[in-house]
C-alpha cells in the first residue's frame, strides 16, 4: 500500500473521532481506540516548553488505557456533573496529516492540527481550543486502532471547563 | 455601594449565633475596587514557592491585584521582588512568567537593570545631555514595599504599613509548617502548571477551598468514580483516590485564625493511600509524631487572602487572582516533597489529575457552580446568604483539645465528624475582611471640619 493510502485510512479515523465526539456518539469513539491505547496531553511547564515526564511532572491528561476516557464518558452519561450538563456542543475540526516517520502495512503515526470550538450552553459563551495532534495506529484483526494520542493544547489558559470532548 | 460602611455587609452576632454575607460582596464593583486597594494591595500575598526562582537568575512574574510585578533571585542568591515596569517609559519589563535572565533590558529604549532591580545601563547616557537633576533620580527598578517569606512561600505587601509577615500569619504559622515540612529535604512545585478563569468572584474560591458541605453534592460523580473503580465496574486502575464515603464517620473540625486564616481538617480513612506516607518514618523523625498525625489527616488551609492548600487527594497549592468582581484567574500547582522516589511521585501526580487540575473530574464542577451563584446573586441581589451558619451552635471560643495537643491558639474551634460540614470555617476570613475594608473606608473618610 502507497504512503498516501496509508494516510487517507489515518485521515478516515481521524474524521470519524471527530464525528463522533461531536455527535457524542461516546461508545464508537471509544471503539477507534485499542483498549490499552495511552491518551495524553502533558501540560506547559512554562512558556516554552511541555512536560515530558510523565511519573514525575503534571499533566493535562494521562491515562494509561481506554479505561481513563471511559470514567470521563460515564461521568459525561450520568448528567449529574454540573460541568458536563448541559454539556458543551463541541465541533472539531482536524486537517493537515503528514506523516513524520515511515509507516507501515501495520503502525503508523499521524501529525494533525486541530480545533475544538465550545458552545457553553450555560451562558452561551464560546471558545476555541486548538493545538497539535500525534496519533499511534497499529492494525489489531485487519482492522486500525488508536494506540496513543498525544494531544498538545496550545492555548493553556483554560475557561473554567475542559474535559476529553474538548480537545 | 448600598451600605455606607463596608463592613455592614457582614452581620457578625456571636452571642446569638448569627453570621451572614450579603451578596452584594460578590458582585458589587465598588466594593471590588476597594478589595483591591484595601486587601490585595493593603496586606501581605502570596507570590509564589522558593523552588520557582530556584537558581541565581531566575524570575518569576504574576499580579498582586492589578500590579503586575517581578520576583527575581540575583546572583548572590538573595530574593528581590519589583513592579514589573521601566523606570524611563513604563513598559513592562518581562513578557514571559518565568525564566533566567542575568539582566532585564527593557525592549522599548533599552535601559537595562540587573537581577536585584538596580539599574546598570541608561542606553547612550554619554550623548543625553542630562542634567544632574536627572542623576539625583533613582533608576532602579520599584521594589515592593514589603517582601518575604515563610517556609519557602514568597510573600509581598503594596502597602508598607502592615506588621511582619510573622506577625501577620502568627498562629497559622502551624498550618504552613505542616505543608512544608513532610519532607526533611524541602518541598517544590511540581512542573506542569494548570491555569484557568472562571466568571465568579475571587471569594467563591476562597470559600470552597474551606467548604466541606458540598462534597456529597457538588463531587457526587467523582465520588462515583472512584467508587466504580473500587467495585471493578471501572477498568481505570492507574489513580488510588480514597473512597470519600470512608471519611463520612471520621474526626473533623475547623479552625479560624487572627489576620483571616482559617483551616478545615478531618481524619483521612486511609492514609497509606496518600503518596505522603510512603515517606512517614523518615517524617516522624523529623516533625515528631503529633506533626506527623496532622500531616497524615486531610486538611484545606486557607491563607487569607489568595493563599490555599488543600491536603487530601494529593497536596495542590493554589492562588488566585481576582481580575474583575465576576472574574478571577487561578493558578494550581501540585505540591511535592523535592526528593520524592519515582512511584510516589507517580501517584501523586495522577491524584492531583484526577481531581484538581482544570482538565480533572473535581475543579470544573467547583468553578461552574461558582459561575451559578454569581448569576444567583444578580436574579436577587438584596439578601444575606445562609451559608455561614452550619455548626455555629458547637463554637468554641479558643483552642479545642486537638488545638492544644499540638499546641497551637485559633480564634475559633468546632470539633465533630465529617458530615458535620461546619461553615464556621469562613468566619475569619470575612472578619478579616471587614476589618480592612473598613480600615480603609475610614482612612478615605475627608477630615471633619473643624
Amino acid at each position: 500500500m502507497s504512503d498516501r493510502e496509508l494516510l487517507a485510512q489515518g485521515e478516515d479515523i481521524l474524521s470519524r473521532e471527530a464525528l463522533y465526539i461531536d455527535m457524542r456518539r461516546w461508545k464508537e469513539w471509544i471503539d477507534l481506540y485499542h483498549e490499552d491505547a495511552i491518551f495524553w496531553a502533558p501540560a506547559w511547564r512554562n512558556d516554552e516548553e511541555l512536560t515530558e515526564n510523565v511519573k514525575r511532572e503534571i499533566s493535562l491528561f494521562y491515562f494509561e488505557s481506554r479505561a481513563g476516557i471511559e470514567d470521563r464518558v460515564w461521568r459525561i452519561e450520568t448528567k449529574q456533573a454540573p460541568a458536563l450538563w448541559p454539556l458543551a456542543r463541541t465541533t472539531h475540526v482536524i486537517t493537515n496529516p503528514v506523516f513524520e516517520t515511515p509507516p507501515s502495512e501495520t503502525e503508523m503515526t499521524i501529525h494533525s492540527a486541530w480545533t475544538c470550538h465550545t458552545y457553553s450552553l450555560r451562558d452561551r459563551s464560546q471558545h476555541a481550543f486548538f493545538g497539535r495532534y500525534e496519533h499511534d495506529f497499529k492494525k489489531f484483526d485487519g482492522d486500525w486502532k488508536i494506540t496513543r494520542k498525544k494531544v498538545i493544547l496550545m492555548n493553556d489558559y483554560i475557561p473554567a471547563v475542559i474535559d476529553v470532548f474538548c480537545v | 455601594m448600598r451600605f455606607a460602611d463596608p463592613s455592614q455587609y457582614i452581620m457578625d452576632d456571636p452571642d446569638k449565633g448569627v453570621f451572614r454575607v450579603h451578596r452584594d460582596v460578590y458582585t458589587d464593583q465598588d466594593l471590588f475596587e476597594m478589595e483591591l486597594k484595601n486587601i490585595f494591595e493593603g496586606t501581605w500575598v502570596y507570590l509564589c514557592h522558593d523552588s520557582q526562582v530556584r537558581n541565581p537568575f531566575d524570575f518569576y512574574c504574576t499580579k498582586i491585584g492589578r500590579r503586575s510585578v517581578i520576583v527575581s533571585r540575583d546572583e548572590n542568591g538573595e530574593l528581590h521582588a519589583f513592579y514589573n515596569t521601566c523606570r524611563h517609559r513604563g513598559a513592562t519589563l518581562c513578557q514571559t512568567e518565568t525564566g533566567n535572565t542575568k539582566y532585564h533590558v527593557c525592549n522599548y529604549h533599552g535601559w537595562a537593570y540587573d537581577a536585584a532591580g538596580k539599574n546598570i545601563d541608561i542606553k547612550d547616557k554619554d550623548q543625553g545631555c542630562y542634567t544632574d537633576a536627572f542623576d539625583e533620580q533613582d533608576h532602579n527598578l520599584i521594589p515592593l514595599p514589603r517582601f518575604d517569606s515563610y517556609q519557602g512561600l514568597i510573600f509581598a505587601s503594596l502597602n508598607p504599613d502592615v506588621p511582619t509577615l510573622e506577625e501577620h500569619l502568627g498562629e497559622a504559622k502551624i498550618l504552613l509548617d505542616l505543608v512544608a515540612e513532610q519532607s526533611p529535604n524541602g518541598m517544590e512545585v511540581v512542573p506542569g502548571r494548570s491555569d484557568y478563569t472562571y466568571s465568579a468572584n475571587w471569594k467563591m474560591q476562597m470559600d470552597n477551598g474551606m467548604d466541606p458541605y458540598h462534597l456529597t453534592s457538588t463531587h457526587t460523580t467523582f465520588m462515583k468514580v472512584v467508587q466504580r473503580r473500587q467495585d471493578g465496574e471501572s477498568d481505570n486502575e492507574q489513580v488510588t483516590s480514597p473512597d470519600f464515603r470512608d471519611r463520612f464517620t471520621m474526626a473533623a473540625g475547623m479552625y479560624t485564625f487572627k489576620n483571616g486564616h482559617s483551616m478545615i481538617w478531618n481524619d483521612h480513612p486511609k492514609p497509606e493511600t496518600m503518596p505522603f506516607w510512603g515517606m512517614i518514618e523518615d517524617v516522624r523523625k523529623h516533625v515528631g509524631d503529633e506533626k506527623a498525625k496532622w500531616m497524615a489527616r486531610s486538611r484545606n488551609i486557607t491563607i487569607f487572602p489568595n493563599l490555599q492548600f488543600n491536603d487530601s487527594t494529593s497536596l495542590v497549592l493554589r492562588t488566585f487572582i481576582p481580575h474583575a468582581p465576576n472574574l478571577t484567574e487561578m493558578k494550581v500547582y501540585s505540591f511535592a516533597p523535592v526528593d520524592e522516589p519515582d512511584e510516589l511521585r507517580t501517584i501523586r501526580v495522577r491524584q492531583h489529575e484526577d481531581f484538581f487540575n482544570s482538565s480533572g473530574m473535581a475543579t470544573p464542577d467547583d468553578t461552574i457552580c461558582y459561575f451559578d451563584c454569581q448569576e444567583g446573586y444578580n436574579a436577587f441581589p438584596d439578601d444575606y446568604l445562609q451559608s455561614f451558619e452550619r455548626g455555629i451552635g458547637n463554637l468554641i471560643f479558643g483552642p479545642d483539645e486537638e488545638a492544644k495537643k499540638l499546641g497551637f491558639v485559633p480564634e475559633t474551634s468546632l470539633l465533630g465528624s465529617f458530615l458535620d460540614q461546619g461553615e464556621t470555617s469562613y468566619h475569619g476570613p470575612y472578619r478579616e475582611w471587614a476589618r480592612l475594608m473598613r480600615a480603609g473606608h475610614n482612612k478615605d473618610q475627608p477630615l471633619a471640619a473643624e
